[in-house]
Order: C-alpha cells, then structure tokens, then sequence
C-alpha cells in the first residue's frame, strides 16, 4: 500500500530551506533574525521525521510519495520522484533530527566562528550566507534519501558535495582551503567513479530509474551483461561509493576534511552524508547488480571488519578530539557496510538502523567538541582536557550516550543496529567446523571491543581525572538543549524501535528478492 | 519436559523491574531541574526498591505456596519482527534470586543514604544505583535473552559508572599500595582507570555472549528462553554433530565468566574497589557479578534436560560435548576459587581481601553447578537439581554476608580514614553490634557450621566429590585458606592493637541507619543457618519449580565422612590462624623480610600471581603496538596521497610544460612533426 501525499511536502523540505535562507539574506539584514530563521528551517527539516514515523511506523503505509513528479522520460532519464519507504526511513530520520537541531545548534557556535575569523582578520561570508550553504547542504542530503533515480541521486549528491566544500572552505579551521580543496577533489573522484557507473546502466537499459511510477523496483539487471568489460561499471559504482563512504584505503580525506570542518558541518557531514554511501550500496547496488554483490560478498565483509578494526586503531592514537571523533566515523562505516554486504535482511536493516544510532551519537559527540571549541578558548587537543565532567557534568552525561550508541550499549538504539548486524552476520556465514566458530567470535569480539576500547578510554581522557580547565562553568543555554534533545531521542528511538523495525522489515524483505529466493 | 506457557497480566508484576528504572527517570529529572536536597534523591532510589522487593516478595510467595510459575507479559510484543516480548518470568530460580537481589540492595539503599551524605555526586550516585538494580532485576526475570542482554548490559554500564564514581582521582581513593610496581605494570588503580577496566574486561565477554545468543537465534527462530527449552533437540543436535556444542557454550559462557570475574577476568573486579563502599557491596552481593552465575544457572538445566531430550546416534555425542562444556567451566571455577583465595592471604586492603573472597566464592558456585553437568551422563534429573541448589544456595548465603561484610568495611574505612587494615585494631572494644555483625558474617565465609555459609559450601564440595574428586580436593583446600584470610581479617581488625600507627579518631558504633543494614544482614546469616531445614525446603520446592527441571533435591546435610572432612579442616584452620595470629603474635612481616623464598611466595601473591601484569603486556601494549603501527600505515598512506602523488604530477606537469617554451622556430618545428604524424596516422587509418 502506497500513499501519496496531498501537498508536496517533501519537494518543500529540499527546496524551501535554501530559498527561506535566501529570502532571509535578502529581506533582512540584521543578523538578529538568525534564530528565527534557525528555528524555521528546524521546523521545515523535522517535518519529514514526522511523515516518515507517522505513515510508515504507525500507518504501516510502505511507500510514502511526494504528488509532485518530474517526467524526464524524454531524455532518457526517467521520472524524478521523492519517496520515503521502510529502508529510506532511518537514513531520513537521522538526517531529519540531526540537521534540525545542528540548525539550532549554529547560531551561537556560528557568531563565534565568525567573529574568531573576523579576529583573524579572514572576511568570511556572513551568517546567511552560511545558512544558506548549511540549508542547502541539509536539503540535499534529504534529497538524497528520498531519491529514486540515479540521475536525481546524483546530483544531490553535487549538491551536497559543492555546499559542503564552501562550508569548509569559507568557515573551517587549520589549512581550511587546502582541506577544502583536498576534499572536493577525492569526493569528485567518488563521485566521477559513480557517474560512471551509472552511466553504463543506464544508457544500456534506457532508464535511470531504480523506483518506477507504479512504486516498485526496476529490475532490468537480467538484461545486463556483465562481462567483458562491463563488469567496470558494478565495480565502478561501488567504488565510488566507497570512497564517499571512507572505507579503508580511501578513507583518507576524511580526518581532514571532518577534523577542521566548522563543527556544525562535521556533526552533519561525519554521521549523516558519508553514511549514505552505505544506504546508495543496499539501495543501488544490490538493486542494480545482485549477482555481483553476491559474488563479492566475503571480500567486502573482510573490508568491513578491516576497516572497523584499522579505523578504530588509529582512533586511539589521535589527540585532536575532533579528528579522533572523525577515525571513529571511518571505523563505523564499516559497520554499516558490514551490515549491507552480508545481504540478508538482518544484515542490511541492521545497518540502516546503525547509521541512524550513528547519527544521533556521532552528532551529539562532535556537538560536545563544539561546545568546547565555544566556551572553553577552543579547546580540542584531548592531551590538555580532563575533568571536564567537574565542569561539564551534563555534557559528560551526554558524551556517555553519545560513546553507548557508537558502542551498540542500551538503552540506546545503538544496540538494535549492532544485534540486527550480527544476526546478518551469523545468517551469513553460520558456523559450520570449529575453525568457523573460532574466526567468527575473534572477529566480532575484536571488531566490536575496540569501539568500547576508544570510546571509554577518550572518555576517561577528556572527563576525567583532576580538572585542568579554569574560569568555566555549565550554562544550559540553547545551545546545549539541542545535544541534550539529540541525546534523548537515541533512548526513545531504543524505546520505540518498533515504528521503525517493521517498515524496515518488510522494505528489505522487497529489496532482496532477487537475492535471497 | 514441555513447558506451556499461560500468561498472566503485564501488572503489577512488570513493576518487578520496572519500578527502579522509573525510580531513576525520576532522579535523572531531579538532576536535571539541579534539586539540591539530597533526600530527594535517597527516598525515590529507597523507594522504587521497596516496591520492587515487595512485588519480588509477593511473587516468590505465590510461586513457592502455590507451586506454579508466574509468566507475565509473555505476549506482549516489544519488538516486532525479532519477538521480543516484555516477559517477566518468576520460576523457583529466579523468584528467589529476585528476592535476593531486592532486598540486599534495599539494605544498601538505606545503608547510602547516610554513607554518601555530603557526597557531591549525590544525586548521580543514587541514579545509578537506582538503574544498576532494575537492570539486575530485569536480568533476572526476563523471559528473553535481548531483554536479559539489555539489563546485563545495564549492570555492566552502571558499574563503570559506580567503580568511577570519584572521577576526579584523588590518591586516597585508589586501590593498591602506590607506588607498588609488577614487571613494571603498576598494580595501584585510579577510579576511572579501574571503571574503564570494568567495563573492557567484561565486554568481551558480553560479546561473546552476544554472538552465543544470536547464534542460537539464527538455529531456533527465538530469544525466548521458555520457547529455548521446549526447542532443546532443535539446536542441542546440529550444534553437536557439527562438533561446536561445547565451543559455542563457551563463547556464551564467556560472558558469564566475565561477568562474575572468573579466572582470567577476575581482574577487573579486585580493582573495582575505589567505588564508594556500598557499591562494592552491591555489586559483590546483589548485582554485577552475580548476574555471571545466574546466567549459568539458568543454562545448566536446560542444557542438562535438553540432553535428556535427545535421542538416537547424536545423544552420546551431545552428552560427550556438554561433558567438555562443564569440565572447562568446573576447572576455571575451581581454579578461580583457589587462586583468589590465596591471593587474599597477603593482602593489607579490606576491601580487597573482601573482593578476592568473591571472585573465590563466586568459583565455588561455578564449580557446584558445573559439577552436575559432570554428571550428565547419568541422565538423573535429580543431580542436575543438587548442581542448582548447591550454586543457587551458596549464592544466596554469600549475598547475605558478604553485603555485611562490606557495609562493616565501610564503616570501619571511615573510622580508620584508610584503607588498609594495618592502621585498623582493636575495635572490639568500642563498637560491639558492628564486631558482632563481623564475626557472623565472617564466620559464614569461612564455612563454620551452623551458619549459612558452611551448608552451602558443603552442598558445593560435596556434588563437586561425586563428579570430579580432584576439583573437590581443591575446594576443600580453598575452604581452608579462606578461613584462615577471613579470621585473620576479623582478628586484625577487632582484637589486636593496630599495626602501624594511623590517624586515630574516637572510634565508636556507626549510626543506627548504617549499623541496622548489616546488622540484620549478619543475623540473618546465622537465621538461614539455624534453619536450614526450612531453608533448604525453600531450595528444593525452587529447583522443583525451575524452567526446564522440575525435580527438586533434598539439600539437607547428612552426617557423611565427606562433611566431617570438611567441617574439621575448617575448624583446624580457626584454630591454628587463633593460636598463630593472637596468642602466638607471629610476626609475618619479619618472616617474609628475613626469608627469601617467603618473600618471593609473598610478592607472587600480592601481586595477584602476575596475572594483570600478563594481561596488560599482552593486550594493553599489544594493542598500543598494533595502533601505533596502524597510526603509521595512516601516515604513508597520507604521504602517499597527498604529498608523493601531487609531487609526482607537478614533476611531469613541469617536463610537459617545458614544451611551451615560447619560441616560435620550436613551435613551426613541432607543429611540422605533429603534422607529418597526423597525416601519416590518417592514412593507415584509410588503408
């Protein structure tokens, strides 16, 4: 059962967030307005977590579409529609809440920024034109979600890319145009990589759709041949994503890139944007090429733990909060990736859970780093913090539940992620010999000790021990409600994960049909 | 046997383990909206136990009176798609460990109010206690492993937080001799580190408890453990003709073992001392490492009747594989026992000669239920019953006395301002209720009949003599060494003059709201003790209505050559520790000065047989090598990236530039070549 909506929500939450900051920077002109604009574009960003949970949680619709739909049959590409159904849902939740509340969150962190670069004497664009570049960013990556077009995916996918890369270019910290200039460049190349891919597919079956008009999945894979040297465009596609997604080898841009962003931006583009490269392998590749995901599967669950287990290593020895919160992102992907590319339905809901517990809980931590970067003379090295839980005790108690949901510790959602991966898991590759047994705990028990192991030890390294900070102390502000609101939507989403699960269920028994007959 | 399932409405008995969690919503919003008066936070924590030990106390009542179990909420799913149901399951087993659980806490609920006041993590000490015991309860009586998981791992979270209570690291709150190093591992523990330690050490076992719970669910469908029993053949046999039975239940059991700080996990918990005293008493006695042995506990009748479930060609084989399975868990069981005993012999700290006895007697439990499953070959229900009445009663005697046992170290670190024992003496004297109290519990621990403790670690040795004598000799050693630590602690500490000079203040009996908890916890280890008949009725009518068994045992002791044995070694070493320690006044410490081999015997022993110092090279620096060369992986490739390939391409961008020089003659000159080539290149093409 499907369900259209009467009025375009949806195409509103893309475009109305760009164009309300835009008509802001043009009508006003003291800077006052910002919270109102702020608190707008939070509004217009949470609407979809309200249709998502609503229609498909609670009405247990599993489409729900957006009237609107661009028909560019003619050229060849496809129809250009916006929809949320049960996979999409966690990756729009996540995307919802956390860029609504990092909306919020900007104000004040933002006016320090750019007041700390005006101090610098660097003339950086002023507040609107960031909340431009920040809405525009938000919405795209929406955009993204909802896609169901490989054309219309891609050039969200720009969109994101090129807004980003001015956030850090215009507001970032350290050698902010190289970093900038370093990012833009390896996610062209992601992104070159996936077009393509695409290009291939879909100059060769004639569409580019992956959801058609009737709502269900293009399936023309059957008339691809994929030998010779098309077996290029699979691999292509996936790599591209991959590059996007940080997995171990091109994961290199990241720590840059995520470390000396403006830490509103890390908070989006650390948990929300790289995790949809892992929701674009479920949603595309397995669509587009299950006979090749299948035939891959065991070297991408061995890149998956690589990466887990390489990322979380390299965590451990960093000292820049920040960039150490940015190598914990590039260990989580893998397991998301994990979770996709063991193809079973545990495996691949398990990882669109993740990445929604990742969200929450990477957003949350990197908005605890902000908090200091504002309040504490732009402390980020974890060597000269410290008993910062004496001073901070609610941001410590957050930073808690930020560590639980990377961690899979309840009562976060967390857990859910980390279960449901592990049943694809088991499901995948059930222990038949000893050895098997053996392999399968050592790999799990130390993929997923090291997140614990980087997690409470930074956090015995930043909270505690003697306080070393002086002349500060905790001012709930605004500022701080939004972490704490993020915080405690991870417990609810624990709580009520049942909304979710079921949509999730039934969208990923539909998307691995074709794989699992 | 088949068990059905009728399901008996989600109230009030959900309130079980509800209750506490409510509790500490509500202290989070006090902490939110910054009460100031610590009551608040004391009476809703007291609170919210009291009526979880009133709805347990109702429950255990109604499951033992009437003979059934009590099974609510069975059908109300949580989480679809994976069923989780909110389950609360009241069978013999965990009735009484419900009770157990309720009720110690409340005692050191009460008991913190005074302990903690003035404290300035008041309010978060009380949240987490709060939450530590509903997660224990909801461990203990959820139907499924993933509600059981999630308040195993509320216990393993709470305990970080309590065990690093005092963040902030001041010296006087560590464990250990400062200063005091092992093959240059320091054995002295800040909080934090210790909290850190705590819940690393136990979430590798967690892991593998995870993976052995998930495992079972991709061979059965089910987290439900009722739904488990009724399903044994199901995976009883695949498991076992695929070799992996017995490495599978290891993998789960890992979590128990780590859980209830067995051998080689124990170490987590002797540092677990710099928590504030009553949460070494709570997680010793009531929560945390309790939750280990209720795990196994609960999985060895269903292991046991299971195999009796199986027929045909795969029966040996499953009864050969759980034979491996319990062997490894009665060895570490044993082992563990042992070896923390002998630790505790050298130790100058209270509380961490208190926290060796656990992780000690913790083994026996380990080692008296495995002991049945020795047996399994025999396929006599009734063994399995004895291997659960022996753990499940040695459990309860040790909740009892050993929450004493800490409140009493609490009080006397307060007086003696250390917390080492040398400084600590003579206290007889001036607080008479709090060295009775000592003296019971105590007692208990050492095993002297007739107190509580004696007839459970009897049931223990005696099951553990009949399924492996060898591991029944060491329990009876254990026995003896943990008399000796035990009055050798009680005489130090009450009756001889203090070793070494320490701040003295007027000591005196601690307040009634303090003294009253241990003070009834002590009695009451006498009470069960003097009415053993009745309590060990309660243990049989328990194990007749525990999942998956069904039989009960009569658990009382008989007059055998085994308890004489036992009963003599035990009052033999009183005696001998009485006549060396007090009458004697051997000093120790001249003796290991002056000998060498004793010195070497005793630096082994205080120094926890070098087990940490073995862990941390292996894991700790391994780990830091690992990341360190993972760190420089990071950095070539980085170099690598950014640096050589950029560098790379400004070369050739510069040989490729060089052909622009600018002069005209070169240019006609390449154009001409170019040219030629083109037309040269046009031509074959046309041919």
């Amino acid at each position: 059962m499907s369900m259209e909506l009467q009025i375009p929500l949806l195409w509103v939450t893309v475009l109305a967030p760009p164009l309300l900051a835009i008509l802001f920077k043009l009508l006003t002109l003291e800077h006052r307005n910002t919270r109102l604009l702020s608190y707008l574009t939070a509004f217009i960003l949470l609407i979809p977590a309200f249709i998502s949970v609503y229609y498909l949680g609670i009405k247990r619709v599993s489409f729900v579409k957006d009237p609107i739909v661009l028909n560019l049959t003619d050229y060849g590409i496809g129809y250009f529609m916006l929809v949320i159904d049960g996979v999409s849902l966690p990756i729009v939740l996540g995307i919802s809440i956390v860029t609504a509340l990092v909306s919020v969150y900007s104000i004040k962190y933002m006016e320090h920024r750019i007041d700390e670069l005006r101090r610098e004497r660097v003339e950086a664009p002023g507040i609107y034109a960031y909340y431009i570049l920040y809405n525009a960013f938000s919405s795209s990556m929406l955009g993204m979600a909802y896609s169901t077009n490989l054309i219309e995916f891609f050039i969200f996918l720009e969109i994101s890319l090129i807004t980003s890369f001015a956030l850090i270019a215009y507001y970032g910290y350290g050698d902010r145009l190289r970093i900038a200039l370093m990012y833009f460049v390896w996610t062209h190349i992601g992104g070159a990589l996936f077009l393509v891919g695409i290009l291939f597919y879909g100059v060769n079956t004639g569409g580019f759709d992956i959801i058609g008009m009737d709502l269900s999945y293009n399936r023309v894979y059957a008339d691809l041949d994929l030998r010779g040297l098309a077996i290029l465009a699979p691999i292509s596609i996936l790599l591209g994503l991959m590059i996007k997604m940080a997995i171990i080898g091109v994961h290199m841009w990241l720590p840059y890139a995520h470390a000396e962003a403006p830490t509103p931006v890390s908070a989006l583009l650390s948990p929300n944007l790289i995790g949809i490269a892992g929701y674009a392998i479920a949603r595309f590749s397995i669509i587009l090429f299950p006979e090749f995901m299948v035939s891959i599967k065991s070297i991408l669950v061995i890149l998956s733990f690589a990466t887990i287990i390489y990322g979380g290593f390299v965590a451990l020895r960093q000292n820049d909060f920040k960039r150490f919160l940015a190598y914990s992102s590039i260990s989580q992907m893998g397991y998301i990736l994990l979770g996709v590319s063991t193809l079973t339905y545990f495996g691949v809901a398990g990882a669109m859970i993740h990445y929604l517990s990742h969200a929450i809980g990477k957003a949350v931590l990197f908005m605890i780093s902000g908090v200091f970067i504002t309040e504490v003379r732009g402390l980020r090295d974890m060597n000269l913090m410290g008993g910062l839980a004496r001073v901070y005790p609610a941001m410590a108690s957050l930073a808690l539940i930020g560590f639980m949901h990377l961690s899979g510790i309840p009562p976060t959602v967390g857990l859910w992620g980390e279960l449901l991966i592990l049943i694809g898991l088991v499901q995948a590759y059930n222990p038949a010999s000893k050895i098997d047994l053996i392999t399968i705990a050592i790999a799990v028990i130390s993929a997923f000790i090291i997140t614990a192991v980087y997690s409470f030890i930074a956090m015995r390294r930043i909270f505690f021990g003697r306080v070393r900070v002086t002349g500060v102390f905790e001012n709930i502000d605004q500022f701080k409600v939004t972490i704490l609101i993020l915080g405690v939507s991870g417990v609810v989403f624990f709580l009520m994960i049942g909304l979710i699960i079921l949509p999730l269920r039934d969208a990923v028994g539909y998307l691995l049909e074709p794989i699992i007959r | 046997m088949r068990v059905m399932a009728e399901y008996e409405s989600l109230f009030p008995w959900i309130f079980s383990w509800l209750a506490p969690f409510i509790g500490s919503f509500i202290i989070a919003l006090g902490l939110l909206a910054r009460v100031r008066d610590e009551r608040f936070y004391g009476y809703t924590s007291v609170f919210s136990i009291l009526v979880s030990a009133i709805i347990a106390s109702y429950a255990s009542y109604k499951v033992l009176s009437e003979g059934r179990v009590i099974y609510s909420g069975g059908d109300i799913i949580w989480i679809p798609w994976i069923n989780v149901t909110l389950g609360t399951y009241f069978d013999g087993l965990s009735a009484i460990m419900s009770l157990i659980v309720s009720w110690v806490s409340l005692l050191i609920a009460v008991y913190s109010i005074k302990y903690m006041e003035g404290d300035w993590g008041y309010g978060r000490y009380f949240f987490f206690f709060t939450f530590f015991v509903g997660s224990m309860l909801l461990l203990v009586l959820a139907d499924n492993f993933i509600l059981m998981f999630i308040g195993w791992e509320g216990t393993g979270l709470c305990s970080y937080a309590l065990i690093s209570h005092w963040y902030t690291d001041e010296e006087d709150k560590w464990v250990g001799k400062p200063g005091r190093y092992a093959l240059g591992f320091p054995m002295f523990f800040e909080p934090t580190h210790s909290g850190v330690r705590a819940i690393l050490f136990t979430r590798v076992g967690d892991l593998g408890l995870l993976l052995g719970i998930v495992i079972l669910y991709a061979l059965t469908g089910t987290f439900n453990i009722v739904e488990l029993v009724n399903k044994a053949p199901e995976w009883l046999e695949p498991l076992a003709s695929k070799g992996i039975l017995s490495l599978l239940l290891i993998t789960l059991t890992l979590g128990a073992l780590a859980k209830s700080a067995q051998f080689p996990f124990h170490e987590w918990l002797v540092t677990a001392m710099t928590g504030p005293t009553p949460i070494s008493a709570l997680i010793h006695a009531a929560t945390m490492v309790k939750a280990g042995i209720y795990l196994f506990l609960r999985l060895t009748p269903i292991l046991l009747s299971g195999a009796l479930l199986v027929h045909g060609e795969v029966s040996s084989l499953v009864t050969q594989e759980l034979y491996n399975y319990f062997l490894v868990v009665a060895v570490i069981g044993a082992l563990t026992a042992f070896m923390l005993a002998s630790m505790a012999l050298v130790s100058d700290e209270i509380k961490l000669i208190l926290a060796y006895s656990t992780a000690s007697q913790i083994g026996y439990m380990f080692l008296g239920a495995a002991s049945a499953g020795l047996l399994v070959h025999t396929l006599k229900p009734e063994i399995i019953a004895e291997g659960l009445i022996a753990g499940l009663s040695h459990l309860a005697s040790h909740a009892v006395f050993k929450a004493a046992l800490f409140l009493v170290a609490g009080w006397l670190i307060h007086v003696a301002h250390s917390r080492f024992i040398d400084p600590m003496g003579g206290y007889a004297k001036y607080m008479r209720l709090t060295a009775l109290s000592l003296w019971l519990a105590g007692l208990s621990l050492a095993g002297l009949p007739p107190l509580s403790g004696f007839f459970s670690k009897e049931l223990v040795i005696h099951i553990s003599s009949h399924a492996a004598p060898l591991l029944s000799g060491l329990a009876i050693l254990t026995a003896m060494l943990t008399a000796a630590y035990t009055i050798r602690l009680v005489l130090r500490v009450l009756h001889l003059p203090p070793y070494e000079a320490g701040v003295r203040h007027k000591p005196g009996e601690a307040p009634s709201v303090m003294l009253t908890p241990y003070l009834v916890l002590a009695i009451a280890s006498l009470a069960i003790g003097l009415s053993w008949p009745i309590a060990s009725n309660i243990y049989m009518r328990a194990a007749e209505l525990t999942l998956a068994l069904g039989v009960g045992y009569e658990a009382s002791v008989s007059l055998s050559t085994l308890t004489l044995i036992v009963v003599s070694a035990i009052t033999a070493t009183i005696a001998t520790v009485y006549i060396v320690y007090y009458v004697i006044k051997l000093n120790f410490s001249e003796l290991i000065a002056k000998n060498r081999l004793s010195r070497v015997i005793y630096d082994f022993l205080y120094d926890r047989w070098l087990i940490n110092p073995a862990i941390y090279a292996i894991f700790k620096n391994g780990g830091l090598r690992v990341a360190n060369t993972a760190l420089d992986i990071d950095e070539s490739i980085d170099y690598t990236y950014h640096k050589l390939t950029p560098s790379i391409g400004s070369i050739i961008a510069n040989y490729i530039r060089g052909v622009h020089r600018g002069r005209t003659d070169y240019y006609i000159t390449l154009y001409i070549v170019s040219a030629v080539l083109i037309i040269l290149l046009a031509l074959i093409a046309i041919r």
